[in-house]
């Protein structure tokens, strides 16, 4: 088990920025996930921990050895790359047994290796088998069974689910996450999909653009988004924002969207006098069934626009504020569209955002 | 029968686009090709094979059949021989030279540089010149008084040098070879920096991070992945070297005496020189066959005939 740490990081290609300056400390033994939007940098911060990529400026150190100026195959670091990179012309188990040969290990120390990953990963059935002969799942248990048979410092996933069918994926997802749990490897992930962020991860890194836009556990960046962008990458379906401006409601801050409705601040704000942004998860903007109002709590009817059942939930589209939302409704209460629908509005949940900066400011 | 169908048949008995076209008709399109083809390929091979069955001399109206004379003469015919080892010779040094230098140049290539197509343009030049130009100018270069080979090599030797490339004995192979792997890396270079680039990065990358060295990710990854476009490149260049002619001809003419002549000169001076037409088919007969051979048991052990 060894840490990583990053500090001032840059990375130019040619003429682009890609990474600009990441301070960055994964923790041993810890599931850290680098997530964002394709172009934010997240595959060559991970290709330059792994040392396919050179350090342009700044410094990596592993288990406190900077490794700015070690080769590859001396970082002692596995990876499974998006396409598996499986050695086409060698059989699973010579493709397992690749970085035990190269380190020159005695043969039957190989066969013990090999077969114990191939147990562990359910594919001792497969050892004589070519990589053409095996389908995406497969192939990517041999690609994690070639990692871990070598016993790294470090584990590294690059994208390793993308080319899997959506119930595989699920399925891997599972195994990766048991696998961290038997293993207890220092593990980096990188995925640019969020619900894979969510559920893998203990530690959530959330990049844009080449840079850091906020980390911490998934449920903390997920309830406490420090920026509008995290907010809207985090979350299925997306949270909802409502643009609006802060107007002056008698002893409090309130908001004021443009149909006209007035959405009472639950703090005040310095930002007074400006337009602001609402953020609201579909899981907060429910339907009402009660007509008491509660504290934190505002009532608001529109007509239906879209239905979507998903079985368990269904998620009704409705116009708040000239903005398309979406709202969360238990699956037997579906109103049709054209029908009015009565909603309620949990403002404990409600994250504010100053809409230049994107900031979250209550 | 309704008006609308009556007016569907009579419209489709109207439109000849509609009935089913002469199977016959595509091949009187093609048979003139076809003819043509036959005419220019496979008449001159059968007429070859006639001839070296008669004999023919370009001195004497004798055409009368000769049976298997010409080729039992093939047997006791020593300059023959010596003619085929010495295409042999070169063949077998010069090709492993131009791919390993070919492979290498490539490796080279590559990485991204700047100014990486302007030069992959220049290296490639050689190939594109006429073999007969090439080996004009090299032997132009190799000239005993004007030649610059012999200048540079005597300035490093510190007093003029005397070699007559063309000439002396021990000379007038290295002069061959290294004009015809002047010429033809090129070609290898140019093949297997194509198959180089088409070689999964993410391979040899988790090779690297496997702790695979040079030579280990070369032969196990990279190799494998590249076999099927170099054993194409080894045979067109394997036999484009069996078949040599332009670059000797115009290097030494097969001189001194017969010491560099190729089975490709032997055959156009019994057949251009001497006029022996019939023994020159008959020759011409026992290269196709010896080619044959090994060009089949070539790509059957190569694994490309898949």
């Amino acid at each position: 088990m060894s840490d990583v740490r990053i500090s001032g990081l840059h990375k130019t290609f040619g003429t682009v920025h890609v990474l600009k300056g990441i301070d960055l400390e994964i923790p041993a033994g810890e599931f850290t996930v680098l997530v964002g939007p394709s172009g934010c940098g997240k595959s060559t911060l991970l290709r330059t921990i792994a040392g396919l990529e050179e350090v342009g400026q700044g410094d990596i150190s592993i288990s406190g050895v900077n490794v700015n100026s070690l080769r590859p195959r001396d970082r002692n670091i596995a990876m499974v790359f998006q396409n598996y990179a499986l050695y086409p012309y060698l059989s699973v188990f010579e493709n397992i047994a690749f970085g035990l040969r190269a380190r020159k290990m005695e043969d039957h120390e190989v066969r013990l290796r090999v077969n114990s990953a191939a147990d562990m990963l359910g594919i001792t059935g497969l050892l004589d088998r070519f990589p053409k002969q095996l389908s995406g799942g497969q192939r990517q248990r041999v690609a994690i069974g070639r990692a871990i048979v070598r016993k790294p410092q470090l584990f590294l996933f690059d994208e390793p689910l993308s080319n899997l069918d959506a119930q595989l994926r699920d399925e891997m997802r599972g195994e990766i996450k048991k696998l961290h749990q038997d293993l207890g490897i220092t593990m980096v992930y990188v995925t640019h999909d969020q619900i894979e962020a969510m559920t893998l991860a203990d530690r959530i890194v959330l990049m844009r653009e080449g840079r850091i836009e906020q980390m911490g556990s998934p449920l903390n960046v997920y309830e406490q988004p420090a920026t509008r962008f995290v907010a809207g990458f985090l979350g299925s379906p997306k949270i909802n924002f409502i643009s609006g401006e802060l107007v002056d409601a008698g002893d409090r801050q309130a908001m004021r969207l443009s149909d006209g409705e007035i959405i009472p601040l639950p703090k005040r704000t310095q930002a007074w006098g400006q337009s602001i942004v609402l953020g609201i998860r579909p899981q907060h903007l429910g339907r009402s069934t009660d007509s008491k109002v509660k504290a934190g709590e505002v009532k608001l009817s529109r007509p239906i626009e879209i239905v979507q059942p998903t079985g368990s939930r269904t998620y009704v589209t409705i116009k708040i504020g000239g903005t398309q939302c979406i709202a969360e409704t238990e699956s037997m209460e579906t109103g049709r569209p054209g029908e009015t629908i009565d909603l309620s509005f949990d403002l404990q949940h409600a994250i504010f955002f100053d809409p230049t900066s994107g900031a979250a400011i209550i | 029968m309704t008006s609308a169908s009556h007016a569907d048949n009579s419209g489709g008995a109207h439109h000849p686009s509609r009935r089913m076209p002469d199977h016959n008709f595509r091949y009187w399109i093609i048979a003139p090709s076809v003819f043509l083809l036959l005419l220019i390929g496979l008449f001159p091979l059968i007429y070859s094979l006639v001839v070296s069955f008669q004999q023919i001399t370009m001195t004497d109206y004798d055409t009368s059949f000769a049976g298997l004379t010409n080729y039992a003469q093939l047997f006791d015919d020593a300059r023959l021989w010596q003619s085929i080892a010495h295409t042999l010779i070169i063949t077998i040094i010069a090709l492993p030279i131009e791919l390993v230098f070919g492979l290498a140049m490539a490796h080279l290539f590559l990485e991204r540089m700047p100014g990486r197509q302007i030069f992959i343009s220049l290296i490639v030049l050689p190939t594109v010149i006429s073999p007969v130009v090439a080996g004009a100018t090299w032997r132009l270069l190799f000239d005993q008084r004007y030649g610059p080979i012999n200048q540079v090599i005597g300035w490093f030797a510190g007093h003029d040098v005397i070699m007559l490339w063309n000439i002396t004995p021990h000379l007038v192979y290295p002069a061959i070879l290294i004009c015809e792997v002047w010429q033809w890396t090129p070609f290898m270079f140019l093949i297997l920096l194509a198959a180089l680039s088409n070689v999964d990065k993410s391979l040899t990358e988790a090779a690297e991070l496997d702790g695979a060295g040079f030579w280990r990710i070369f032969f196990k990854i990279v190799l494998p992945a590249i076999w099927p476009v170099m054993a194409i490149a080894i045979l067109i260049r394997g036999v484009d070297l069996f078949r040599i002619f332009d670059v000797i001809w115009a290097l030494t003419s097969g001189g001194p005496g017969t010491m560099t002549e190729t089975i490709s000169i032997y055959t156009y001076v019994q057949g251009f020189q001497q006029f022996e037409s019939s023994y020159t088919a008959a020759i011409a007969f026992l290269i196709v066959g010896l080619m044959s051979v090994v060009v089949i048991w070539a790509i059957r052990r190569m694994g490309l005939a898949k």
